[in-house]
């Protein structure tokens, strides 16, 4: 039920202590009805929830502050139509003298109601009544002026992660009026932080974030919606401004160029092509290599392109040139589709002669799912993975939990994981690769933070999760020899700000900031199926 | 002989290892050159080497333009392609590699001992220190020297003959190794065995190797003991005096000694082995002129100390100078071009190594130690620090001439004496005669040359 709770502020005996609303929203399937208030005789549209329910609580008040009217309403009100819900609210609420402010109305200007905010919720922002207060120190202590702001601005940033994490609970809650004034309150509060850096900084896109979940109601599919030529822009600029990229392509090369090692057919299949940049320094390094160069083959998967153009082939031709100047043969193939669920290994045109790698960078999580009963695509496409028999797997991922079922943890997750990596963009100098890498970075927290069922993708799990989940799937780890982690962090050192960490963690390599790991690389191989060789039913044999 | 899953069109736009067609006039990041090269080689049959090389380039390039991102994936393919226990070609890229990681190191803000902690080979080297004996086998084990001591005794006791006292002053990278057998030859060649004098500027290659592990003076009183067991006087003197200045304290000495002892009938001889193109020269000047092409012999205005060192010679009116140097160009401030010449020049030790020491052997890392130390200096170094000037034979010739000197062939008992040397070595060296001047080769690349010259 997504009925706004007002029981502290009121300390009406409403009682609907309607904390069963762990689920924030609901489902974007149901488009029309909702499901639930349907049950209980009240035709709702799914889209109108929210200001059906903030029209309760204004007649909640309503009622509250004139008791005197509302019994009137019992005796004489003429009430329309009761199962339309909100036109039922309506009808009351137009009888009642409305106030000139009201508390809950977010289109209001924000500023003037702060007193009264802070009043209504006393146990939401205690500190809240303590910012005006602030800004009259400021104003009167010109001395140490300087040191005054920065122990503002400090406090402000405490300040507003507290909020945020405040906010996230109302939303999990389904508190959203509160959620909508405290986020008036922080953008307020983001005033009077530096929003150049730091928390000031990764505040604003979550409170974008925060903003756009509790506005757009359901899925907030269109959060998330770059064209595919923006997206591929966006993420150019990322692989450019900050190692996280650069090093997952290195250790991942290193592991198929050492896996490729004595065999002479070999092929590649790239789970998000892009602009190719991760196959130059493999080619190259497989052109050259000691034992004399492979047979190459390479299959990028990646989204169809839109006006007609095949970026695919266009990347395919440009590394077939390459390929071409250092004598090495190559074949490229295209697998245009949206999603990796879509793409059927028959696609693939794997050799069972060839040594097959599979590559995927950030692509697994896609396919991940909220609850771990169903059955999602990461189970299909593992196992048509492991049906190809890779020589090896690269997976490189984010090292995050971002799927956890409450939305209170992942949020919390992502607040502390994006503000490090925000923190490690700060060493990029260079223009405008930072500001673009920011909105790459931006557009995933929004992903994570306000999308909902198949619309959010961003599902990222810690490593520990992956090894679970790839051994239950038929696969074995591949320790990332000395060379990668040796190769990583040089390459690191030589180009990278002081901050950035390699280490290792039990054959995975992990890039991180100040020990912070932030991305995980790891290499598998699929295990030979015993039970191909003695069917299971076949129980006779074992006895 | 390629094959496309579709069969591709001819490409619309050019691609040169330097252009990188944008795929939309909306993108905004900037150019960058994927790792290829130029296609007009085509598909003809590509050397290692040559793709070594330009890789080397390519990432020379990118470190100069600080495209940290490019270099980075360069650096990884080397590292990769370039075992340290290879082939000579992938030896010879490692320590490339090696120095332009030092190179690259020095730049930016990277910490240098971190990313040598981290990098896949020890980025410092680890010098032997040689004893007179071992240093005195390690030179002999290859034409590399001996080429240049044959060819330049045979010249010095030609010119001396004749004379009661011959005074040497040993310019040599290699600690006098060249005098002994020298003294021998006077010893066993002249009649009255003259005085020798000998004279070396000291303290002159402490950071270059080879290293001795003794001083000059105990080095001294060793080839005096040894004169005197060939009956030969030997008065050893060594003069305070660097390359960095030209030389100037011993050329100050040398000209005090020459107005004293030039009637006496005292023969001055100049050797000169490798020594000389470590003085600065036209692009090391102290005034740079931006206008100056690096590759034109136009002496500056401001004369630079090599010339000024040679000038210097012609003043002491020697007997003879014999000048022995490696034929490379490696003067270039252009990094890419330096590196050009370097690889092309310095596969030659490297190739030559798998014929005289074993892989695996210490004398081998001693050896393989000495030319990293040079390419390390070549490449990753600039300014005063970069040392190793070597110039063509060509150059010295010219500088030599316009000092006033002129060249002494060297006589059929000289090229017969180098002939039988080489006979001891390998197939694969060489000797060529080029009008006065004899140059080592291997495998018919020029390797080292020497020359003899009078005043005019």
């Amino acid at each position: 039920m997504v009925l706004c709770d007002f029981a502290t502020s009121m300390g009406s005996s409403s009682g609907s202590s309607s904390s069963s609303s762990s689920k924030p929203l609901p489902s974007p399937q149901q488009q029309d009805i909702d499901g639930l208030l349907a049950g209980a005789g009240y035709k709702v549209r799914s889209s109108e929830l929210l200001q059906v329910a903030q029209r309760l609580e204004r007649l909640e008040n309503a009622m509250g502050n004139s008791p005197a009217d509302f019994s009137q309403l019992a005796t004489d009100a003429i009430h329309y139509n009761p199962s339309d819900l909100g036109s039922w609210v309506d009808s009351l609420l137009s009888e009642f003298v409305q106030p000139s402010t009201c508390p809950s109305e977010v289109i209001m200007d924000p500023v003037p109601n702060q007193a009264v905010v802070s009043n209504a919720w006393t146990t939401a922002e205690p500190q809240n009544p303590q910012v005006h207060q602030n800004i009259c120190y400021e104003q009167q202590s010109l001395n140490n002026q300087l040191t005054v702001v920065t122990a503002t601005e400090e406090d402000s940033g405490i300040r507003l992660v507290h909020m945020l994490m405040t906010c996230a609970d109302c939303v999990q809650r389904g508190d959203l009026s509160l959620a909508t004034s405290l986020i008036d309150d922080m953008k307020g509060l983001l005033t009077r932080v530096n929003t150049v850096c730091g928390i000031g900084k990764v505040a604003g896109h979550f409170i974008d974030a925060l903003s756009g979940r509790i506005y757009q109601g359901i899925g907030g599919g269109s959060v998330n919606g770059g064209s595919v030529l923006e997206n591929e822009i966006l993420y150019h600029h990322f692989y450019e401004a900050c190692p996280y990229l650069k090093f997952a392509h290195f250790t991942a090369n290193q592991a198929i160029l050492e896996a490729f090692e004595g065999h002479d057919c070999v092929h590649v299949v790239d789970f998000n092509l892009m602009h190719g940049l991760q196959w130059p320094a493999l080619i190259q390094a497989l052109a050259l290599r000691p034992d004399g160069p492979p047979l190459l083959r390479l299959t990028g998967i990646g989204p169809p392109s839109p006006d007609g153009r095949d970026s695919l082939r266009e990347i395919g031709l440009r590394l077939a040139e390459l390929a071409r100047s250092v004598n090495i043969r190559f074949f490229f193939r295209g697998v245009a589709a949206s999603r990796l669920e879509d793409v059927k290994p028959w696609m693939l045109r794997v050799n069972p002669k060839e040594a097959v790698a599979v590559n995927s960078i950030m692509q697994l999580h896609r396919l991940l799912g909220s609850e771990p009963t169903r059955n999602y695509p990461i189970e299909t496409v593992l196992s048509w993975i492991r049906s190809l028999n890779p020589k090896i797997m690269t997976v490189v991922e984010q090292e995050a939990n971002h799927n956890q079922p409450l939305f209170l943890d992942r949020f919390t997750e992502a607040l502390y994981y994006y503000s490090t990596m925000f923190d490690s963009l700060e060493a990029c100098t260079v223009q405008p690769e930072k500001a673009l890498a920011e909105i790459y970075i931006q557009r995933e927290i929004a992903n994570v933070v306000s999308c909902e069922g198949s619309a959010r993708v961003e599902r990222h799990e810690p490593l520990a999760k992956w090894r679970t989940r790839l051994s239950a799937a038929g696969f074995k780890p591949l320790h990332l020899g000395s060379n990668a982690f040796k190769q990583a962090s040089m390459l690191l050192t030589l180009f990278s700000a002081e901050g950035y960490s390699v280490e290792e963690n039990e054959g995975c390599l992990t890039l991180g900031w100040h020990s912070r790991p932030l991305i995980a690389a790891s290499a598998w191989h699929a295990v030979p199926d015993a039970s191909a060789e003695f069917p299971a039913w076949d129980n006779q044999q074992s006895s | 002989m390629m094959q496309f899953t579709e069969s591709p069109s001819q490409p619309s736009h050019q691609i040169t290892s330097f252009s990188i067609p944008t795929m939309n006039k909306n993108q905004i990041h900037r150019a960058r050159p994927w790792l290829g090269f130029p296609t007009s080689k085509g598909l003809g049959s590509f050397g290692d080497a040559n793709c070594m090389e330009q890789l080397l380039v390519h990432c020379a390039n990118a470190i100069e333009s600080n495209d940290a991102t490019l270099t980075q994936q360069i650096l990884w393919v080397l590292n990769n392609i370039a075992p340290p226990d290879g082939d000579s070609n992938q030896r010879l890229t490692g320590a490339f590699l090696r120095a332009l990681i030092v190179r690259a190191a020095k730049s930016g803000t990277c910490k240098m001992l971190a990313a040598m902690a981290n990098a896949r080979c020890n980025l410092s080297i680890d010098f032997h220190t040689f004893s007179v004996i071992e240093l005195a086998s390690f030179v002999d084990l290859t034409p590399w020297h001996r080429f240049g001591f044959t060819a330049a005794n045979a010249a010095i006791l030609e010119a001396v003959e004749g004379y009661s006292v011959v005074h040497i002053v040993d310019l040599s990278l290699t600690h006098c190794m060249q005098i002994p057998t020298l003294i021998d030859a006077i010893a066993n060649r002249l009649e009255g065995p003259p005085l020798v004098k000998l004279t070396v500027a000291g303290g002159v290659t402490e950071d270059i190797p080879p290293l001795l592990d003794l001083t000059y003076e105990e080095l001294g009183s060793k080839l005096v003991n040894f004169a005197r067991s060939r009956n030969i006087m030997l008065e050893f003197r060594v003069v305070p005096s660097s390359y960095a200045d030209g030389f100037t304290s011993l050329i100050e000495q040398l000209r005090v000694q020459h107005l004293v002892y030039a009637e006496s009938g005292e023969a001055l001889v100049i050797n000169c082995h490798m020594m000389l193109h470590y003085i600065p020269e036209e692009t090391l000047s102290p005034l740079p002129n931006p206008n100056s092409n690096p590759y034109s012999f136009e002496p500056s205005s401001i004369q630079s100390l090599r010339t000024m060192f040679l000038k210097a010679l012609r003043g002491l009116d020697p007997t003879v100078v014999v000048l022995v140097d490696e034929d490379a160009d490696l003067t270039s401030n252009n990094l890419v071009c330096r590196l050009r010449s370097a690889f092309n020049y310095l596969w030659i030790p490297y190739d030559t190594v798998d014929t005289f020491l074993p892989q695996g052997s210490k004398q081998r890392q001693w050896y393989e130690a000495d030319i990293c130390w040079k390419i390390e200096n070549v490449i990753a170094h600039e300014g005063l620090q970069r040392v190793e000037r070597l110039e063509p034979k060509s150059r010295w010739v010219q500088r030599m001439r316009s000092a006033n000197f002129r060249g002494i062939s060297f006589g059929e008992d000289a090229v017969s004496e180098v002939k039988t040397m080489l006979d001891e070595h390998a197939a694969g060296w060489g000797l060529k005669k080029e009008e006065d001047d004899l140059v080592l080769t291997w495998k018919g690349h020029n390797v080292v040359f020497a020359t003899a010259w009078m005043p005019v």
